[in-house]
């Protein structure tokens, strides 16, 4: 199974040796999304933490390319992997192009200085996101969806291998949900790359998912083909909802 | 796509030269007046004996040195304190670094003194570094607690008034004859600085400045927040203790030599991004350091020629032109401009 781009086996994750969410198993190729589901702070945020490497994994393994994500160096680990956050930044004074820039960071010189290819680059992600008029806009001044896309050319400038976005459409309305995921789409069969996400709406990650994971009470409560995990009963038991309710706000 | 890039060459070779035009309106100036004839057949001829040559090399030269130097230090320590906290009002002055450094500085020149042992320049600086070291420590542990930097710049103000009132009280109680010089030196001032200290200055000053364009490109990276720099492969925790230590440095050679000198950290950074409109470090740095020079030399000219031959504290003139800048930055700030 050479193509495997990620994959978890038997992963806690967790702050201070105190386990957040323990059994976490996956592995996915390039071209494939995961989504992550579960009710609030069920722990998808600490799961996808420690995918990216901001905390460290209390057992079990992550092999990203081949390789345990212990022994990679941070260098190489960011060529391999960016992430969109939930943070939102304030930058001071930086165009959208020169946030999308910084993606370009694993690759530059001493000094940052980009070449021609790097430019290329660039360019190429900002074309993807479709965010070439406001490229020269102050990134403070666009909108909550425009900031997001650039947030995601960013990543995608970074020419990684997997992306991991963490609530990426939670401030975004209906169209930029879908414009936003059919980017993610386009990008993870087009460029071949691995995509993990959380999600919360459950209509969208039903569609754009090859697999997903239901986080509750900590611990990965199932996982499966989104067929296999968007049943009637498994969403009633992984949030809370009674049938009447399931079928007054489902059907 | 050419034209998009702005070039920041053109206008950082500006600043050099304006830098340098203002260090010779410095040495040509004074209370004693000295012809321009006299002062270029001082500077080539080297006639030595003369008073005027005395006061051209011994004075007006080191002192001129001293405030472009420090005051590009201070501007650069400013920048690196606001990339730190992310927030254009951070500086050395406001954040309690400058009087942490005074209080220690007092307190080892009376010591050394009661010792009879004069203290060396670099050893001053030793001193300041570990005073400005001990309030941005102090800074940074209630950072830890509080994310607002109001509060934050609150809790600096407090700390700068208890290390001045413990500094004045060294002060008031020495009665040694060397303490009328601490006395000046404790409000801010650039005289009595000798060329000794200039190249001391000099080398701590580069030192730094070296440390701070070396880090420019994972500072460009952090602005993005430290998630995100990490993510790039930024080595945060590295960065971030390499800001502050370049910056406590900065700031306590500027006051190991010249005391404590206000709003200069906050006010040129302001000013730099407005006119450059940009956050880039490789070129805040240049315009920092140059923009602080230009600044200090011209109001330290402004300090002790405006009520010749009394001087005023170059706090004073700092202020004046500095505070209103800072009051700018903040109000812009919130209508969420900058």
């Amino acid at each position: 199974m050479d193509d495997i781009i990620i994959s978890a086996d038997d992963l806690n994750v967790g702050y201070d040796r105190k386990i957040v969410v323990d059994g976490v198993n996956f592995s996915i190729k390039s071209g494939e999304i995961l989504s992550l589901i579960g009710p609030n702070g069920a722990g998808k945020s600490t799961v996808l933490k420690t995918l990216a490497g901001y905390l460290q994994k209390l057992s079990g393994k992550v092999t990203l390319c081949g390789e345990d994500t212990g022994r990679i160096s941070r260098d190489n680990f960011s060529r391999k992997l960016s992430v969109v956050l939930t943070e939102r930044i304030r930058p001071e004074l930086m165009t959208c192009r020169e946030v999308v820039e910084t993606g370009r960071y694993p690759y530059t010189g001493r000094f940052g200085k980009l070449t021609v290819g790097d430019t290329e680059v660039v360019e190429k992600s900002i074309k993807m996101v479709e965010i070439e008029e406001i490229s020269d806009k102050d990134f403070n001044s666009v909108s909550d969806g425009q900031k997001q896309r650039v947030m995601l050319a960013r990543a995608i400038c970074q020419e990684p291998q997997v992306l991991i976005l963490d609530e990426p459409t939670s401030f975004l309305d209906i169209h930029h949900k879908i414009a936003f995921l059919e980017i993610l789409k386009k990008l993870a069969v087009s460029g071949e790359i691995a995509v993990i996400l959380s999600m919360h709406e459950l209509d969208f990650a039903e569609k754009i998912s090859d697999k997903v994971l239901c986080i509750k009470d900590g611990t990965v409560t199932k996982s499966g083909t989104p067929k296999e995990i968007f049943t009637q009963e498994n969403i009633m038991s992984l949030y809370d909802i009674s049938e009447e309710m399931y079928e007054k706000y489902f059907r | 796509m050419e034209s998009r890039k702005k070039n920041y060459i053109f206008p950082i070779f500006m600043m050099i030269l304006l830098t340098i035009s203002v260090l010779l309106v410095n040495i040509f100036t004074g209370s004693s007046d000295i012809s321009v004839r006299e002062t270029l057949q001082i500077f080539f001829l080297k006639n030595k004996g003369s008073v005027n040559y005395d006061i051209l090399w011994k004075i007006r030269m080191p002192r001129a040195l001293a405030s472009m130097l420090l005051g590009g230090a201070l501007s650069l320590s400013g920048y690196l304190l606001q990339t730190f906290f992310h927030n254009p009002i951070a500086g050395p002055f406001v954040l309690g670094v400058s009087s942490g450094a005074k209080l220690t500085v007092a307190v080892s020149m009376m010591f050394f003194m009661s010792a009879g042992i004069g203290m060396s320049a670099s050893s001053m600086v030793v001193s300041a570094f570990a005073g400005s070291m001990i309030s941005l420590g102090f800074v940074l542990l209630v950072s830890r607690k509080i994310k607002r930097m109001s509060m934050l710049v609150v809790c600096g103000i407090m700390i700068s008034y208890i290390c001045s009132a413990i500094t004045d009280f060294i002060v008031t109680f020495a009665d040694d004859s060397d303490i009328v010089n601490l006395h000046d030196w404790s409000l801010g001032t650039f005289s009595g600085t000798n060329m000794n200290d200039v190249l001391v200055i000099l080398i701590f000053v580069t030192v730094s400045v070296i440390g701070t364009v070396m880090i420019s490109k994972p500072m460009g990276a952090y602005m993005l927040g430290e998630n995100y720099a990490g993510s790039m492969g930024v080595n945060v925790k590295f960065l971030k203790v390499m800001i502050v230590v370049l910056s406590g440095l900065l700031s306590a050679t500027v006051t190991a030599f010249a005391g404590p000198v206000s709003f200069v950290g906050i006010a040129v950074p302001h000013i730099a991004r407005v006119v450059f409109r940009t956050s880039k470090p490789l070129v805040m740095i240049p315009c920092c350091f140059f923009g602080g020079s230009i600044f200090c030399m011209v109001c330290d000219m402004i300090a002790r020629t405006a009520l010749a031959p009394t001087e005023i504290s170059i706090s004073t003139v700092t202020a004046i032109f500095g505070a209103p800048v800072v009051i700018v930055a903040m109000l812009r700030r919130r209508q969420g401009e900058l």
